[in-house]
């Protein structure tokens, strides 16, 4: 019934990130001919990771307001005393909203892409399905390191509106400072393919960035044992 | 071990920076018995609580709760299938509906009983379908309530339990907490309502700036203190009185109230000796122990 309390948590925000980044997606495929310079020699695959710079936006932006709560948050509410009197751990309790978190996070990687699949398809523009499952792949499994930091914030910052200024605050400053002086290690241009790109055909290389994503996703799991320590330590 | 204290802690201690919430409070809540944390708005009452269930970790001496060190997070978890809380605020999900609640609640707790829960629902009156944010403060503390009972919690610590409820729910409430002790549940709780204290009770514990200045049967309580007044034909001889077992004597003119705890006879036979030209004893109640007790400190 944890998975049902996190599930209910998080519904809305997740269902209005869904049907944003979908819509948004389907739309902009839809239009993609009108969108289309000449001067592009592969318009449509240049589109689609045009799409996926978009897709990014939102969906860090999603997974950034999906990582906010719990129970530093319920005690600011006051039913973290509810909460903590259950018989469960609190890395239990902290599992359980993660496990929600990873599984809306992919899913709201999965279906805009799989909408892009098939509206792509319906409109006789079939593109490669390795092309969607490396889109997918490099948007959650390099991106969760954003849900994860939103998780660590808001096991620190209590506030409604503070943590989730602080967590976008982070992820603004990461940018920046990691493509001025850190380029290669800009999770940024990982996720949405900029360093698999091929520029001439605008179709990502077969062989996917797997060092950064599993850099990625190792930062992302150190954060959230971070975030473990962090709220058993902390006073309620 | 069926006579072993409940709630056993040893110069607990909990301080935030220099201000001490709980000093050293040696507390023993025994099995089978409704037992009445009283104290004044910040004396330490919650802090304990919390302290005892995990919340917050003190800041020296030990406790334990059904023998389970209350500072170990597994042993604290284990305690935590055995005890029901409602807290103070009565906290509960806003985006729940009061059937999502109880659902919730209950796939936590084994033992939970649907008879019980099937009672309450019907005595309460609570709108299964209505989302707990819409509900009022005196039906979320029934709401709170009935997710303590139904569980079937070997202890129950309740926090201002009668809080919110209107006089039928605080009757109803009062009878189902002597109903559970009488089936066995030990009964821990917090409240300002001294009435209802000591209609139940069997035990008071009282609690000021975070020290245990009471811990007694009230029984013990009603037969130990009385309020002596006295009248002389010159003005009372107040340190005449101040004698071992008084609490505190209130002079005016030729009047005197001693409150003695102890020593009531040697109180009187003073005043008899002092050629009191009256002399009246009277018991106290709750309230007033409650009061002298807390004022003297």
């Amino acid at each position: 019934m944890l998975w049902y309390k996190a599930w209910l948590e998080t519904r809305a925000r997740f269902l209005a990130s869904l049907a944003t980044l979908t819509l948004f997606s389907g739309i902009f495929v839809h239009h993609a001919q009108a969108l289309v310079r000449p001067e592009w020699k592969t318009d449509f695959y240049r589109l689609l990771f045009v799409n996926q710079q978009f897709l990014v936006i939102m969906w860090v932006l999603s997974v950034v307001l999906l990582g906010m709560g719990g129970i530093v948050r319920e005690k600011a509410v006051g039913t973290s005393s509810l909460t903590l009197a259950l018989p469960v751990s609190r890395a239990h309790l902290l599992g359980v909203r993660v496990g929600m978190g990873v599984l809306q996070a992919s899913a709201l990687g999965v279906v805009p892409w799989v909408a892009v699949f098939f509206l792509s398809s319906l409109a006789k523009r079939p593109i490669l399905i390795n092309q969607v499952f490396s889109y997918v792949l490099l948007l959650v499994g390099g991106g969760l390191v954003y849900f994860a930091m939103a998780v660590l914030v808001s096991s620190l910052v209590a506030g409604e509106y503070t943590a989730p200024a602080l967590a976008f605050g982070v992820v603004l400053l990461g940018a920046i400072v990691f493509d001025s002086w850190l380029r290669q290690f800009n999770v940024w241009r990982l996720v949405t393919g900029d360093f698999s790109i091929d520029r001439s055909t605008y179709l990502l290389s077969a062989h996917l960035p797997w060092t950064g994503i599993l850099a990625s996703l190792s930062v992302a799991v150190l954060m959230l044992a971070v975030s473990i320590i962090v709220v058993q330590e902390r006073e309620f | 071990m069926k006579n072993d204290p409940v709630i056993l802690t040893r110069l607990l201690t909990k301080s935030y920076g220099n201000t001490v919430a709980v000093q050293d409070l040696n507390l023993s809540v025994g099995r089978n018995r409704i037992t009445a944390f009283l104290g004044r708005n910040g004396a330490g009452k919650s802090t304990t609580i919390k302290m005892l269930l995990g919340m917050i970790r003190p800041t020296a001496g030990s406790g334990t709760v059904f023998g389970k060190q209350i500072t170990d997070a597994e042993e604290n978890l284990e305690l935590r299938h055995r005890v029901a809380y409602v807290a103070e605020d009565k906290p509960l999900y806003g985006y729940m509906t009061v059937e999502q609640t109880i659902r919730f609640a209950s796939s936590f707790y084994p033992e939970w009983c649907a008879d019980v829960e099937k009672r309450l629902l019907h005595d309460y009156e609570l709108p299964l379908r209505r989302k707990v944010k819409t509900l009022s403060k005196g039906m979320r503390t029934k709401l709170a309530l009935l997710l303590a009972f139904a569980r079937r919690p070997e202890l129950l610590i309740l926090d201002e339990p009668s809080e919110g409820l209107d006089p039928v729910g605080i009757e109803y409430l009062l009878k189902v907490l002597v109903a559970r002790s009488a089936e066995g549940v030990s009964v821990f709780f917090s409240s300002h309502q001294i009435a209802e204290v000591e209609r139940i009770a069997d035990h008071v514990c009282i609690l000021e700036k975070g020290r245990l200045l009471m811990d007694a049967s009230l029984d013990q309580l009603r037969q130990s203190y009385r309020r002596i007044d006295l009248v002389f034909h010159t003005p009372a001889p107040e340190c005449e009185f101040r004698i071992s077992g008084v609490q505190r004597i209130q002079t005016s003119g030729r009047q005197m109230s001693v409150f003695a705890s102890e020593n009531i006879d040697a109180v009187i036979e003073r005043a008899f000796d002092l050629n009191a030209v009256s002399v009246e004893v009277a018991p106290l109640g709750l309230r007033d122990i409650f009061l002298e007790t807390v004022k003297e400190n």
